[in-house]
């Protein structure tokens, strides 16, 4: 507002001050985003690494508060022998971890030993962001793993090995005797193959109104079903989409199937596992198809079910795999402290800690030495689901693989796990026939591919 | 008293570095990284126009746009329209109104993820919307409200809704009580109901603050971005996804950072381009 004074020399003096004051404005508003700028171009104070004590950040993916005591009293022994390295632990849930990862690599603040499973893992390894861990260990100290953990973190041309295997776990079966003996079922007898899951689930639908089945479609998950199913994903050279034949096509037409008779829940479309989990603990459904180590979660907050809870191999198809998911350790290059990770990381998998950590939940160890510990091969007096679920997956484990590989494709994984999962909603939906499904989901993947080379 | 000419500057300063810090420098960066190929991985490379190129053909960003503007048409009318008669409920002096004024402003501070989730549960088949419908003899089968194509978008935006209410009859009610009681009065006198009284003297009235609320929604609807990521995720079958989404996957998912940004720029003119027609359509009428 401008003051009408007699004076005509004090609205001179006005409208200068208001306009210098403007300009002074437009000046600050300028110094302060040179500021900033300034700012994030200089590099951030590091650890300078020639002081006497290291401190190196470790991240986990959602072990917290489950097996919190259990890595903290880890995390204390190894500092106890290690006086000068101090671990800060820092515990990361699951659905943050990809990103929070891609931001830290990306803005020069990465921690120093994460736990990554592999798929999370893609984008690091097509930037070549990871140690070489095929350089930076020894012979021996990489032969004390299962060979199938090492490969799951080896890219496809097998020259580089970016992860230490952590801990392995089997796809098994959950499922509800209660459920089962409601139907008329016999508990005793679920069913190993996705054929008879369907007809499980049409008797579990009709008796009891329940959903049988909860296969969960996200991530990887379709992709892991087709090879299941018999399809292989790509051809030999990771060139063209390979899964557009007739075992692929009933793989399609097996869940379009399932949605449209309302076979498996109409949510299974845009919910992910851990819903999955959700319906199986409030007793909603009578088979779940999961990682062994989700029946803590379930003991803990559905203890009815849990009791009612058998376990049996995971369910296939014609290809009669199972699948082998790894959770390993990867030290991002950025890293001041790649020695002291990798102690960490060797530390983290020896025998010792690796069977301790099995006793707390249905996993296996990645280390070769651990599993021939009593625990993986005896079943105890009276065996818990927990344990005949061991049991079932230690044998397993020699016919498991990680089913998915990308073979080199690794920068456009989730666009791949996008293009086929689409498909197989418009499948479902009834937006496509089956047949022109599959066909789209392959000229997408080698639309994808072709652009990719 | 003498005023030191710096003074007002330094006042002004903290907040200039805040808004340079995480408003203008990102915007700027934003607009020069639409221009490079940048994704994180490697240094930003100049390709000039083809972010906008490519995005000009990408059929997902016209599938996502086409959704923003269908939030625009719904969800603007309502939120502009709706907290009107909610601020004229409110506005009352009896006992207890702070406890109602209150409660419709509670889902404003809810968090989105308590919001989202228990959302989730009523839109579920065997959930309590369908119930009520299924009561009311409305429908005969449950509605698949986040599973179906045909209906993800309308469940989002009855939760956007339900959620800005409450902001926005708050902007309402301040405004209503600057209206003088002789207005209301006069009136009276001269015989008008309760809907003359709303339509010729409220809503002229309210004009300004229609104006703010207007502009506030439309971009705030345009921008529309935790309900979508909440409860659906953008499905099926992309059947969700607005513009905002889009970006965040295609920046944070597929670290496409540069064509993300360029989409952002296109956002960017499109509220702007929106903020100024409401301006002077709604402005126009009241010299503002």
């Amino acid at each position: 507002m401008i003051l009408i004074l007699p004076d005509g020399k004090q609205i001179n003096k006005e409208v200068n001050r208001e306009m210098k004051f403007r300009s002074l404005f437009i000046i600050m508003l300028l110094l302060s985003m040179i500021f900033v700028s300034a700012c994030s171009n200089s590099k951030g104070t590091q650890n300078e690494g020639a002081n006497k004590k290291e401190t190196i950040e470790f991240w986990t993916m959602q072990l917290k508060p489950t097996f919190t005591d259990y890595i903290q009293n880890m995390i204390n022994d190894f500092e106890s022998k290690n006086p000068n390295i101090k671990v800060n632990w820092v515990d990361v849930p699951a659905s943050d971890l990809q990103q929070k990862m891609l931001s830290a690599v990306s803005s020069k603040t990465a921690p120093d030993l994460v736990n990554l499973p592999v798929g999370f893992a893609t984008k690091l390894v097509s930037m070549d962001a990871l140690v070489h861990i095929n350089e930076a260990l020894t012979k021996e100290q990489q032969d004390q793993y299962f060979a199938g953990g090492l490969k799951a973190y080896t890219t496809y041309d097998s020259k580089v090995t970016y992860g230490i295997p952590w801990y392995l776990s089997i796809e098994e079966t959950l499922y509800n005797a209660e459920i089962f003996k409601k139907a008329g079922l016999d508990p005793n007898n679920p069913p190993k193959t996705f054929e008879e899951a369907a007809e499980v689930a049409k008797v579990i639908k009709e008796k009891t109104g329940k959903y049988g089945f909860y296969p969960s479609l996200d991530l990887s998950l379709p992709l892991r079903y087709m090879v299941m199913f018999g399809a292989p994903l790509l051809n030999e050279d990771g060139t063209k989409a390979a899964f557009n034949t007739p075992e692929g096509l009933h793989m399609f037409q097996y869940f379009t199937d399932l949605y449209k008779n309302d076979l498996i829940p109409h949510s299974i479309i845009t919910d992910d596992e851990r819903k999955g989990i959700d319906e199986y603990a409030a007793g909603n459904i009578a088979i779940f198809s999961t990682g062994p180590q989700y029946l803590t979660q379930i003991k803990e907050n559905a203890p009815d079910v849990y009791k009612d809870t058998l376990t049996s191999e995971g369910i296939t198809g014609k290809s009669g795999l199972h699948n082998m998911s790894v959770q390993g350790l990867v030290i991002p290059k950025q890293s001041k402290h790649q020695k002291a990770a990798i102690k960490l990381a060797l530390f983290i998998t020896n025998p010792k800690n690796e069977v301790e950590f099995s006793k707390l939940t249905t996993i296996y160890p990645s280390n070769k030495k651990a599993i021939e510990d009593p625990y993986f091969t005896q079943l105890p007096k009276n065996p818990e689901p927990t344990d005949r679920a061991r049991i079932t997956g230690a044998k397993e484990l020699e016919n498991s693989e990680v089913l998915v590989d990308f073979k080199g494709n690794t920068a456009v994984a989730n666009e791949l796990q996008q293009a086929l999962f689409d498909a197989l909603q418009k499948s479902m939906l009834g937006k496509l026939s089956p047949k022109e499904a599959v066909q789209e989901a392959e000229s997408n993947w080698n639309k994808i591919l072709e652009n990719n080379k | 008293m003498k005023h030191h000419p710096l003074t007002p500057l330094l006042f002004l300063l903290p907040g200039c570095i805040i808004l340079g810090t995480f408003i203008f420098y990102p915007t700027i960066n934003a607009i020069w990284l639409s221009f490079t190929n940048y994704n994180i991985v490697d240094k930003p490379k100049y390709v000039g126009l083809e972010n906008y190129n490519q995005l000009f053909h990408d059929s997902m960003f016209w599938y996502s746009l086409y959704h923003t503007i269908i939030y625009l048409i719904c969800v603007v009318p309502a939120l502009v329209i709706l907290p009107i008669f909610l601020a004229i409920l409110v506005n009352r002096k009896i006992k207890g109104i702070a406890f109602f004024r209150s409660v419709y402003y509670i889902p404003v501070v809810t968090s989105i993820v308590v919001v989202g989730i228990t959302w989730d549960w009523l839109y579920k088949d065997n959930g309590l919307l369908n119930y009520i419908l299924q009561l009311l003899n409305l429908i005969n089968q449950p509605i698949h409200w986040l599973t179906s194509t045909s209906t993800s978008l309308i469940a989002v935006m009855l939760v956007t809704i339900w959620k800005g209410l409450g902001y926005y009859m708050v902007i309402y009610l301040a405004g209503l009580q600057s209206i003088p009681d002789e207005l209301y009065e006069a009136a009276e006198i001269d015989g008008a109901n309760s809907w003359k009284k709303t339509t010729r003297i409220i809503f002229p009235l309210l004009m300004p603050s229609i104006l703010i609320v207007s502009i506030m929604s439309s971009i705030a609807a345009m921008k529309v971005f935790e309900e979508i990521y909440v409860i659906t995720g953008g499905g099926p079958l992309h059947s969700s996804e607005t513009l905002v989404f889009y970006i965040f996957k295609e920046a944070f998912d597929k670290l496409n950072m540069g064509y993300a940004s360029a989409a952002g720029v296109i956002l960017f003119l499109i509220t702007l381009a929106l903020s100024v027609a409401n301006l002077k359509i709604l402005g126009k009428e009241n010299n503002i």
